[in-house]
C-alpha cells in the first residue's frame, strides 16, 4: 500500500491506517549520546493517536536501538507465524557507525519498523508495543534489561531442552535426520524464499556498487573540470573561454552525479536491503514453523505408540492401566495443543504471505520507478550540458 | 589543418599535401613477430607518390618501432630548431604491451608521425626520410644498427667532450652556472611551454581516469542488469517482465558506456597525450637552442679574450723586435765608435780619410 499522506519524517514506504481511528508514529532527531565506546544514538519517538488503548493524544519518548530490538524480540516470541517487520542491522563497521548517512538510514529503517507494526492488524494491539511507545525511560530500561540481558528467558531454556530431546529421540528411534514438513506447496514456497534471498542480496550488492561508481565518476569529473580550467587559463585568448566553460560544466555535472549517488543509496539500495531483511524475517518464521511441526509430529508419534501400549496394558495389567491412562490423557492434550499451534502458524503464514506479496510488489515497484527516474534525469542533464558547449567548440576547431 | 580527404587508415589529424604532387603514407597492419622477450610488432608502411625523388609510384616496406626511432633521431640531429614530430612512448608495462588497444594507439601515433614529416616543407626532403620509406629491410637494419646501437655516433662523443670542456671553462672562468639566454620574449615563451606541459599532462591524466570510470560504471551496470534479470525470473508474474526489461536496459547501457570509454580513449585522451609529446619535442628544441646559445656565447667570450691577448702579444712582439733591432744597432754603433777610436793608432787609415 503506497501511502498518499506522509508525515515529513516518515519514510515513503510506511503504510498508514486508513479511516477515522489513527495511529501515527515517527522516529526522528537522532542524537549522539555519551562518549567513546559507550556512546550510542538516541531517537525521538512521537506517537499521535486517538485510539482509546493509548494514554493521550500525543506522546514523545526517547528510545535507543536496543529498545527497538527488545520490541522485535518480544513480538517474535509471542506471534509465531507472523512475519515480524525487520530491524536494520545491529552492528556496523566502527568508523561508519556515526556517519551522517548511516545514522539517517538507520533512523528511516526504524521509522519503517514501528509503522509496519502499527499497521499490522494483530501486532499493533500488543501490550509490548504500547509499552514501547509510551513507557518512561526508567520503565523501558527495566523491561529491556530483564528480557534481553545475559539472563535468558525461561522459555529459551525450555526450547533448548526440547531441541536436545528431539534430537536424542531421533537417534534412539533410528532417525538421523529430523522430520520435515514436505507438502509440494510448502516445498515450492521454501525454494522460492531461498532463491529470492540469494537474488535479492545480489541485486542489493550490485545496487550498492552502482552508488559507488556514480560517486567515483562524479569525483573524476570534478578533477577533470579543474584541470581543464587551468589549461584554459594557461592558453589564454578564445581557447580560455571555451575551456573554462567545459571545465565548469564538468564541475556542475560532478555535483549532479554525487546527488544521484545519494538518491540511489536512499531510494533504491536501501529499499532493496530492507527487502532482504524482510525475507530473512520470513525465514525466521519458517524456522518456527519447522520447530512447531516437529513438536507436533513427535508428540503425535508418541501418542500413537502409547495408545497402542495402553490397549495391551488394559488386558494384561489392569492396575497399571489406570495410572498409565492418566499419563496418556496428559500426553494427548499436549499433542493436540502442539498440533493446534502448528496449524495456527500455517494458517497465519498463509495470510502473511498474501500481505507480503502485495506490499512487496508496491515497494519494489516504487524503488525501481525511483531508480529509472533518477537515471533518466541524470542522463538528460549530462546530455544537455555537453550539447550546450558544442557550438562554441565547433567554432574553435574550424577557425 | 584538418584534412577533408582521408585514407581509411590515416588518423584524422594527419595533414596531406594539397595540389597535383602528392605523397601519401599509411602505417597499417600491426603484426606480432617472434616470441617471448624477443617479440615485437612490425608495421606495414605504404608510400604512394608521384614525386620524382622517390623510386616509383607505390612502395611497401616493413618497419618496426626502432626504425621510426632511428628516423626521429636522425632528423632531430640534423634539423636543429625544427620541432620534430613526436613518437609514441617507447616502453610500456609488459602485460599491456600487446593489448589490442595499445597496438592500435601506437599504430595511429606512428601514422601521424610519418605524415607530419611528409607535410613539413623541410623535413620531407631529407634523405633519411626517403631511406625510411623505401629501403629494403637489410639496408634499413644496417642503417639502424649503425646509428642507434651501443656504438655511439662520433658526433655524440664530440658533444660530450664539448660539454665537459664548457663546464671546465665555466669553473675556471669562475662561473658555476651556465649562462642562459634571457630576453623578455624568450623568457615568456619558456614559461608558457613549461606551464603548458604541466597543465596538459594533468588534463591528460584526468582524461584517462574518466576513461577508467566509464569502463567501471559500464561493468557495474552489466552485473546489475544480470542480477535484476535473475531476480525477475525468480519472482515470476508481472514483476518478471518489468525486471527483465530493466535488466536488459542496464545491459544495453553497459555496452554503450564501454563504447564511449573506447571513444574517449582514442579520440580524446590520445590527442591530449599526443599534444603532450609535441610540447616535449618543443622542449627538446629549446635544449638545442640553449646549447647552441652557450656555445655561441662561450666561443664569443673566448674570441674576445684571445683577441685581447693577441693584441697584447703582438705589441710585445713588436716591442721585442724593436728592442732587438735597437740592440743590434746599438752594437753596431758601439762597434763603430770603437773602430773610430782606433784610428790614431792606425795613421794610414786616417790619412786615407
Amino acid at each position: 500500500m503506497i501511502s498518499t499522506e506522509r508525515s515529513q519524517s516518515q519514510s515513503p514506504r510506511s503504510p498508514t491506517a486508513a479511516g477515522a481511528p489513527f495511529l501515527t508514529i515517527s522516529v526522528t532527531d537522532p542524537v549522539k549520546m555519551g562518549t567513546g565506546v559507550q556512546s550510542y544514538i538516541s531517537y525521538r519517538v512521537i506517537t499521535k493517536t486517538n485510539l482509546p488503548e493509548f494514554e493521550g493524544q500525543e506522546k514523545i519518548v526517547i528510545r535507543r536501538y536496543s529498545d527497538f530490538e527488545w520490541l522485535h524480540d518480544r513480538l517474535a516470541e509471542k506471534y509465531k507465524g507472523i512475519f515480524i517487520p525487520p530491524l536494520p542491522e545491529k552492528n556496523a563497521v566502527e568508523k561508519f557507525r556515526f556517519s551522517k548517512e548511516f545514522i539517517e538510514m538507520r533512523c528511516q529503517a526504524l521509522d519503517l519498523f514501528v509503522n509496519r507494526i502499527a499497521s499490522h492488524p494483530e501486532l499493533k494491539q500488543t501490550e509490548d508495543f504500547r509499552i514501547f511507545l509510551q513507557a518512561d525511560e526508567e520503565k523501558m530500561d527495566r523491561a529491556r534489561s530483564y528480557e534481553t540481558g545475559i539472563f535468558k528467558k525461561p522459555s529459551d531454556f525450555l526450547q533448548m531442552f526440547k531441541d536436545v530431546q528431539s534430537k536424542v529421540s531421533d537417534v534412539v528411534l533410528g532417525k538421523e535426520k529430523p522430520v520435515e514438513e514436505s507438502t509440494p506447496e510448502y516445498e515450492k514456497l521454501k525454494n522460492y524464499i531461498f532463491e529470492l534471498e540469494n537474488h535479492l542480496a545480489e541485486a542489493q550488492k550490485q545496487a550498492f556498487r552502482l552508488v559507488k561508481r556514480h560517486r567515483e565518476l562524479g569525483q573524476s569529473l570534478a578533477d577533470f573540470g579543474k584541470a581543464i580550467k587551468l589549461l584554459g587559463a594557461c592558453e589564454g585568448d578564445s581557447l580560455e573561454k571555451v575551456f573554462s566553460e567545459v571545465g565548469s560544466k564538468s564541475e556542475m555535472l560532478s555535483v549532479k552525479l554525487q546527488r544521484e549517488a545519494d538518491n540511489l543509496l536512499f531510494h533504491f539500495e536501501e529499499p532493496l536491503k530492507d527487502y532482504v531483511r524482510s525475507v530473512q524475517s520470513i525465514k525466521a518464521t519458517m524456522v518456527d514453523r519447522a520447530n512447531a511441526f516437529r513438536q507436533h509430529f513427535d508428540l503425535d508419534q508418541e501418542r500413537k505408540y502409547k495408545e497402542l501400549n495402553l490397549e495391551k496394558l488394559k488386558f494384561m495389567n489392569p492396575e497399571k492401566f489406570s495410572e498409565t491412562e492418566v499419563e496418556f490423557r496428559e500426553l494427548k492434550a499436549d499433542s493436540e495443543e502442539a498440533t493446534k499451534r502448528f496449524e495456527h502458524i500455517v494458517a497465519v503464514m498463509e495470510e502473511e504471505l498474501a500481505r507480503f506479496q502485495e506490499q512487496k510488489t508496491a515497494d519494489i515497484g516504487l524503488a525501481f520507478h525511483e531508480f529509472a527516474k533518477g537515471q533518466a534525469k541524470l542522463a538528460k542533464d549530462i546530455a544537455d550540458a555537453w550539447r550546450s558547449v558544442l557550438p562554441k567548440l565547433e567554432a574553435c576547431s574550424t577557425s
